[in-house]
């Protein structure tokens, strides 16, 4: 077995200590002006990566991140399972009977939201693929993919946005909850089809075996899987030295999952998220434990994986305002009056539509996660990512403000 | 405010001896206490003649003469002679005013039957018997049970161990998780604990998705997280003192306790571990197909009864 060299070692200890101090510094940067601390940590990336390290220290970035090719390889490893960590607590977070006691609204809300984004998105990267970025050989489903990236809900910034606004748990925060829920699970399920269509991104399975085997995975895990993990964890919790045991082991179950995932052909980080709702789900699994692994994933691999876009891509070279300004306006717009009409149509009141609106417009997790995929896959363009990095920073820093806005309207 | 002010309060009234505004109070009261004691004006027993019948029509009788309702017994079947003589002879043994209870006999699917008897006589509670689980001491609702439960237009009594010398409901716990039925709940659990003298009621709350809010509040100091963390709690006491203070709780011994958990789970636990008497917890929506797929909650609780169980339907 290959290992590290001393350099290479080093090399990699320092990556993982600037990209934390660093990622700290601007998270509390960001807790100052009551921000979340993904805009930080997207910031620290950018700053450590080739737009400013690069830019006025090239020497400084070449040796922490160009160096030796084995550290980046190493490296990259992390950031893959921080990314599948990052789904899996994303999935922890999907609470079903939630999603169930807000019934026919958050689907409503959920649905529609998702539709106009991933209609006037593929409508807007299928007329115009060269000017926005999409690859034109796979013009479909590029076109899908940009779609689907500005329809995702970034449900753990939502949840920390209406908590500030002491709004949590009022019927209007427990709808976007649940909205944003349903969004990630749809969205996952969406994306892994999507993906299974891509020339780039499929092994050669095809698309129905995919969408069958995506399908069936999912039910599966949800009822089959979840008995299982509820005949398991108790007695986990009971016999095993606890949290240690309850986390490492659930732990390996997500990246079991996560591999059987990527071995029968849909990515890795869905098997991930599904085992995330599966075993949030579970009633063995204590809230305390939640918590526990929230901290955990939060607070070291989030960090590890918002720094890396910055790393990977040159944030003044790849600006392209036009696209920017496209994806933002786009993004926004379907968005909001997505819910908005959403809660309209299920007979939600105007003023409580309009804060779903603004509550659902939230981003800056999974769509970063899917434009990444996307980039990676050759599906779109640099510029088009940083529209996408770009509309989930102000999305996420202005659904507070707005939503705090909205909640006093005299409507 | 107790009950036996109240009381005072009504008695003055009536003797026109007080001020107006009294006898505005009293007049209040006395209706409030006129519907307090006609919690349940028609409570309805479903009997199918099985050995646990008579303790079931025992524990119901207690209850009638407790709520000074009307009986109604619903036996869906054939009636025959020998049906009915047994049924006299039960009636007769446990000490049921006959004229004061109705026999309905009705022939058909039993869940359908027994939801069309319940809405024709427009019976308030109706009351049924739990199973027990072969070799195990743990109780649960049948298909048929759910199905009524899912369907009934009244609050459902579900009783795992009925007593032909009737069960003493001491220790109540009663659901208090912030859902739109709770206040109803908490008021029904504290008028029926009151009724039946109870020694001890808990109001257990959840704390939605505590580990989701904690877990976002590790972005704070540890301060501010201890801070989140005491608010998160004292929200849920407060939510349910907010209830409790538009009812008149008598002398009761209420207990507010916070929980982090899944409310049925915690419920199902903690009524396990102090050894309740009757779980009362609230139903506001029809249970689908897809509550069956992914039970939850309530689901959760039927499939094993900690205790006896009251479902509140508005």
């Amino acid at each position: 077995m290959e290992t590290l060299d001393h350099k290479e070692v080093i090399n990699l200890l320092l990556q993982l200590a600037s990209i934390l101090i660093l990622a700290r510094v601007f998270a509390e940067l960001a807790r100052k002006f009551k921000q979340p601390a993904v805009v930080g940590e997207i910031f620290a990336g950018i700053i450590l990566g080739p737009t400013i390290l690069g830019n006025f220290f090239p020497g400084a970035q070449e040796y922490l991140f160009g160096a030796h090719e084995m550290t980046n390889i190493a490296f990259d490893g992390f950031v893959q399972i921080s990314v599948v960590l990052l789904l899996f607590i994303a999935g922890l977070e999907v609470e079903l009977h939630i999603v169930w006691s807000q019934g026919k609204k958050a689907l409503y809300i959920a649905v529609a939201s998702m539709i106009l984004p991933i209609i006037a998105g593929f409508v807007v990267a299928y007329a115009f693929p060269e000017f926005l970025g999409v690859n034109i050989n796979d013009r479909v489903v590029a076109s899908t993919f940009f779609g689907l990236a500005i329809s995702i809900t970034g449900l753990a910034i939502v949840a920390r946005i209406l908590m500030d606004l002491n709004l949590f748990k009022t019927s209007s925060g427990l709808l976007i909850i649940a909205g944003a829920m349903i969004v990630d699970v749809l969205g996952w399920l969406i994306f892994s089809v999507i993906l299974s269509l891509s020339e780039s991104g499929s092994d050669g399975l095809g698309v129905w075996p995919t969408i069958g085997l995506t399908l069936l995975f999912t039910l599966v895990m949800l009822t089959i899987g979840k008995g299982l993990i509820n005949r398991v964890l108790p007695w986990i919790n009971k016999k095993l030295a606890w949290p240690g045991g309850l986390l490492s082991l659930s732990l390996a179950l997500c990246f079991l999952a996560a591999s059987f995932t990527e071995f029968i052909g849909i990515h890795a980080i869905f098997g991930a998220f599904i085992i995330g709702v599966a075993l949030g789900d579970s009633e063995y699994l204590t809230e305390k434990a939640k918590e526990i692994l929230h901290q955990f994933i939060n607070n070291i691999f989030a960090p590890i994986f918002f720094v890396s876009i910055g790393l990977k891509v040159n944030f003044i070279t790849g600006f392209d305002p036009g696209i920017v300004g496209v994806v933002i306006v786009v993004g926004l717009l379907t968005k909001y009056y997505g819910a908005y009409f959403g809660g309209r149509l299920a007979g939600v009141s105007r003023k409580e539509s309009i804060v779903a609106g603004f509550g659902m417009s939230t981003r800056g997790s999974m769509d970063i996660v899917l434009g990444l995929i996307a980039l990676e896959n050759g599906l779109v363009t640099e510029p088009l990512f940083i529209g996408l990095v770009i509309l989930a920073i102000i999305a996420s820093m202005s659904a507070g403000p707005l939503i705090g806005w909205a909640r006093n309207l005299k409507v | 405010m107790n009950t036996e002010l109240t009381l005072e309060w009504v008695l003055i009234g009536i003797n026109g001896v007080a001020i107006i505004s009294i006898v505005q109070i009293g007049k209040i009261c006395l209706f409030k206490v006129i519907s307090f004691f006609k919690m349940y004006q028609t409570v309805a027993l479903a009997i199918a003649f099985s050995p646990r019948m008579e303790a079931l029509i025992s524990e119901t009788k207690r209850l009638v003469q407790l709520f000074g309702s009307e009986l109604i017994l619903i036996h869906i079947g054939k009636k025959t002679d020998e049906l009915e003589t047994k049924l006299d002879e039960i009636i007769l043994k446990t000490g049921l005013d006959k004229l004061k209870t109705k026999l309905i006999w009705k022939e058909g699917k039993p869940v359908k039957m027994i939801i069309q008897a319940c809405k024709e006589e427009k019976a308030d509670l109706l009351v049924a018997g739990a199973l027990k689980r072969e070799g195990f001491l743990t109780y649960y609702m049948g298909s048929v049970g759910r199905k009524i439960i899912r369907k009934a237009p009244c609050s459902v009594l579900t009783l795992i161990e009925p007593n032909v010398e009737s069960t003493v409901f001491e220790k109540i716990v009663l659901n208090g998780t912030q859902l739109e039925i709770t206040p109803h709940v908490i008021e029904v659990g504290i008028n029926f604990s009151k009724q039946i003298k109870a020694d001890q009621v808990h109001i257990l709350n959840e704390i939605k998705m505590y580990g989701l809010q904690m877990g976002t509040a590790s972005e704070d100091s540890e301060e501010e997280a201890s801070q989140t963390r005491r608010q998160l709690v004292q929200n849920e006491v407060e939510y349910v003192e907010r209830i409790l203070n538009k009812i008149d709780q008598g002398e009761l011994k209420i207990n507010i306790k916070v929980t982090g958990g899944r409310w049925a789970v915690e419920l199902a636990r903690f009524c396990e571990k102090i050894d309740a008497d009757l779980l009362v917890v609230g139903d506001d929506h029809k249970l689908n197909f897809f509550d069956r797929i992914f039970p939850h909650d309530l689901e959760d609780l039927l499939s094993t009864l900690p205790c006896n169980l009251l479902i509140v339907k508005i």
